[in-house]
């Protein structure tokens, strides 16, 4: 007989991080402003929603990069902007160094393979028609110049690998459970290979006793492949058990970055702060003191100037936060934070600096 | 926010220096020692085309003034239709309450007619089912729904409903209630609409609150304002709360006392401590032992493979033998009697007997076997009360 304890010793979580790891995929600037309808009676501009706003994120072999943050901060759009189903308003992707945009039609239908996507619902994301042989096929159909018996092979292969038994290629998706559903979807993005998957919410719909299936279904994967994961979640305590790396999004764009573990043990943002003192505690004799956040997050459409968090920050410094837009600084070693109370910014303020037009990079 | 001290202890453990102070963050408890809800024995059945699902078979739990009761378990398990039993608002056909009883504030409440019932619904018993952020109607303004809510059982009209409507809004804390009344939904933040939607749960003072997932889909800050709201209604009501959630974080935030559920059981309860600190039933263990935790890296977490059975079929025996580490044959054949860990503790799973049916108390053992139980088994049954003579 093996205890709960023991079972879970036999297992191992996620690998370190190889720091020199090649780089998969990495943004520079990455927008996305969506142009909506409207404007002062058909007159003037169309307002925009910037639903990111110049984001900076590096996705090596290997490595989970999580990003969190409350709904609607940008994270879904994100994730469209990496697997090609928005075009970017500004910024670039480059996936193994090379800029998405200068890509020649192959190695852009190179990176459409490598660049994989498991979603949120698995009761919406897989056809209910077509039977689980072919939508795993799929995109080895479209993709690949496989033979039949070939791609049959594969898909036996890749449901054998995410714990499913190659006799149920032959049912539909309502045949299955909701966390059987999600190895389909995880199935499917495995079959081509992929270098990267982008994860949304990969279990935010499942039971939470088989949430753990899941997630360490993707640890183990991630081990067996080299995978590079950009994992978008809302709940912390899943980024912290799965991401080497983690990203805080509010407004569009990216707070605080940098190694899960100085984030989560001291985060440097006021808002990564307020949320983690926000989130549900292990334990009841885990107490935190709720930092209990004024208003609500601004729309995207006309985002505060300066720090986008200055509205609601609770400490807030003076002037310098409404007026400069504070950059991401290395305050510690791997560990970015976007704003004031670091660096020297409100001093060069109140000296009466001029007001830098982009970003303020402060001296940490 | 995750200050040092905080960190030393969840590394080391050491909560002794907060034994009694304000344990949930939220003040001193609200509990007293009056209970007025208690479930004994229920059975809920539907009668379907495929056999008879056995949604709640058998649960036993109270509720007492001021008290948080945590209800959780995997999806299907019959805790929702274990809170439509007692409002008495199982769809039947197909389902029936075929046994047991609810005795809300001292009364049977599957003896009242109809009309008692819809009477006590709302008043004494309340509710919220959806999420609150959804849960209001776009095109009625506060002033009314509030209203609708407590004309329902009330029979006020005129400034004496509108004082209540004000009285409502006002415990909740919402500023300037007697101008906010005539907003409509979309002008309120999304704070004060969940305050709304409590002014409405509490408007006819229930004593008992039934929240089912009310705040599976908020955002973290949202969901915790909502929490935060629930537990100030309590400190000033005394309402007691049962709480449904598949999230051990809000049972670790909001809750007293726990009850796991099963396939249509209780397996175990507890004080909230108590199953954190020794969970005694497998599933309860294997449950807290798959969520992540915020304030320290899990290294791996434990998957409960599989499935839970269906609940019109079930095997003889412990419903989670087929996914439990620890299953032993007597497991398979008979289902395990509850066994007392400590004051107020106790889990239904033979581990605790050491998987010695002979063990169990004859009368118990007997009681516990709903689902007809295997031959060996019953041998083994007919052995035990022959010793017990
Ligand atoms: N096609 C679109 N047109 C206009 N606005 C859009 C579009 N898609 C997204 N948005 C807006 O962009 C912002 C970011 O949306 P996004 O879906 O990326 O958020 P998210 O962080 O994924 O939120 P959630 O946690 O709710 O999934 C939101 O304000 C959203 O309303
Ligand atoms: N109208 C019905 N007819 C037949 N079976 C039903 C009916 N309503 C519920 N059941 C069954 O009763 C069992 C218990 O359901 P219940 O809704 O109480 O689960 P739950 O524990 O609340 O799950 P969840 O966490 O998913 O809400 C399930 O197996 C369900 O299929
Ligand atoms: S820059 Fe200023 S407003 Fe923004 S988070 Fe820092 S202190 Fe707060
Ligand atoms: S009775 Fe047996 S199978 Fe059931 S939980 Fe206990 S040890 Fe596991
Ligand atoms: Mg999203
Ligand atoms: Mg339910």
């Amino acid at each position: 007989m093996t205890t709960i304890q023991e079972r879970i010793q036999q297992k191992e979580g996620i690998q370190p991080l190889d720091v020199n790891a090649e780089v998969i995929l990495e943004t520079r600037g990455l927008a996305k402003h969506f142009e909506l309808a409207g404007g002062f009676l058909g007159f003037g501009n169309k307002p925009t929603l910037k639903a990111v706003d110049g984001i900076d994120v590096v996705v090596r072999a290997g490595e989970t990069v999580g990003l969190v943050g409350e709904s609607g901060c940008g994270k879904s759009t994100t994730a469209k902007l990496l697997l090609g189903l928005e075009k970017p308003t500004a910024g670039q992707i480059f996936f193994k160094g090379e800029d998405f945009t200068k890509m020649s039609r192959a190695a852009k239908r190179d990176y459409r393979k490598n660049v994989q996507a498991v979603f949120q619902d698995p009761w919406s994301s897989l056809n209910p028609r077509m039977r689980v042989q072919s939508i795993v096929a799929e995109p080895l159909q479209i993709v690949t110049k496989m033979t039949k018996g070939e791609i049959k092979a594969r898909v036996s292969e890749v449901l054998e690998e995410v714990g499913l038994n190659a006799y149920q290629a032959n049912l539909y998706p309502h045949e299955f459970s909701g966390g059987q559903r999600q190895r389909i979807g995880v199935a499917r993005a495995l079959a081509l290979n992929p270098e990267v998957m982008v994860l949304d919410e990969p279990v935010s719909a499942l039971d939470v006793s088989i949430r753990a299936q899941i997630l360490n279904l993707l640890v183990d994967l991630q081990k067996e492949h080299n995978l590079a994961y950009l994992m978008i979640a809302h709940n912390l305590a899943t980024v912290r058990y799965m991401c080497h790396t983690t990203a805080v999004m509010y407004l569009g764009s990216i707070k605080e970055i940098g190694d899960s573990e100085p984030i989560f043990s001291n985060p440097l943002h006021p808002y990564t702060q307020a949320l983690i003192s926000a989130a549900l505690p292990s334990h009841p004799d885990i107490e935190r003191e709720e930092i209990i956040l004024p208003g609500e997050v601004p729309s995207p459409v006309d985002p505060p100037s300066g720090c986008t968090f200055n509205p609601r920050c609770p400490v807030k410094i003076g002037d310098v936060c409404e007026q400069w837009a504070p950059g991401l600084t290395e305050e510690e070693t791997s560990h970015w934070v976007s704003c004031h109370l670091y660096g020297d910014a409100k001093e060069r303020f109140d000296a009466g600096e001029a007001i830098p037009a982009a970003a303020v990079e402060d001296d940490a | 926010m995750v200050d040092s001290p905080e960190q030393d202890r969840v590394e080391s453990g050491d909560y002794s220096d907060r034994e009694d102070a304000d344990r949930d963050g939220f003040g001193p408890s609200t509990v007293q020692d009056d209970v007025i809800l208690e479930l004994k024995n229920l059975r809920t059945y539907f009668q379907t085309s495929y056999g008879t699902v056995k949604a709640v078979d058998g649960v036993s739990y109270h509720v007492k003034r001021g008290e948080t009761l945590g209800v959780v378990g995997e999806s299907g398990s019959g805790k929702s239709v274990t809170a439509l039993s007692i409002m008495r608002l199982v769809p039947s056909p197909p389902g029936y309450i075929v046994g047991g009883e609810v005795i809300l504030d001292g009364q049977n409440v599957l003896d009242l007619s109809d009309s008692e019932m819809a009477k006590i619904r709302g008043s004494k018993v309340g509710m919220i089912l959806q999420d609150p952020m959804t849960a209001l109607n776009p095109v009625f303004n506060i002033e009314n729904q509030v209203g609708e809510a407590i004309r329902i059982h009330q029979n006020l009209k005129g400034q004496s409903l509108v004082d209540k409507i004000i009285h409502s809004l006002r415990q909740v804390r919402i500023p300037a209630a007697e101008s906010r009344m005539k907003d409509y939904p979309h002008q309120l933040s999304g704070g004060m609409r969940q305050r709304v939607v409590g002014a409405i749960s509490i408007s006819c003072a229930p004593i008992v609150l039934i929240a089912d997932e009310p705040t599976t889909a908020l955002d973290v800050t949202i969901q915790a304002g909502y929490l935060r709201l629930l537990k100030e209604i309590q400190a000033e009501t005394g309402v007691g709360i049962i709480f449904i959630t598949h999230d051990f974080g809000i049972v670790a935030k909001m809750c007293d006392r726990v009850a796991v559920m099963y396939a249509g059981r209780i397996v175990e309860t507890g004080d909230v401590r108590q199953i954190f600190n020794e969970p005694s039933h497998p599933y309860s263990e294997a449950l807290l032992a798959s969520v992540p935790k915020l304030e320290e890296r899990t290294q791996r977490l434990y998957s409960i493979e599989g499935q839970p059975p269906p609940l019109f079929d079930l095997p003889p025996g412990c419903p989670f033998a087929p996914r439990c580490e620890y299953a032993q044959d007597v497991c398979r054949e008979a289902y395990p009697v509850r066994f007392e860990i400590d004051a107020n503790h106790t889990a239904s799973c033979w581990k605790l007997l050491d998987f010695d049916i002979s063990k169990a108390d004859p009368e118990e053992l007997a009681a516990a076997q709903s689902v007809s139980v295997t031959a060996a088994a019953e041998e083994q049954l007919q052995e035990a009360e022959a010793v017990a003579d």
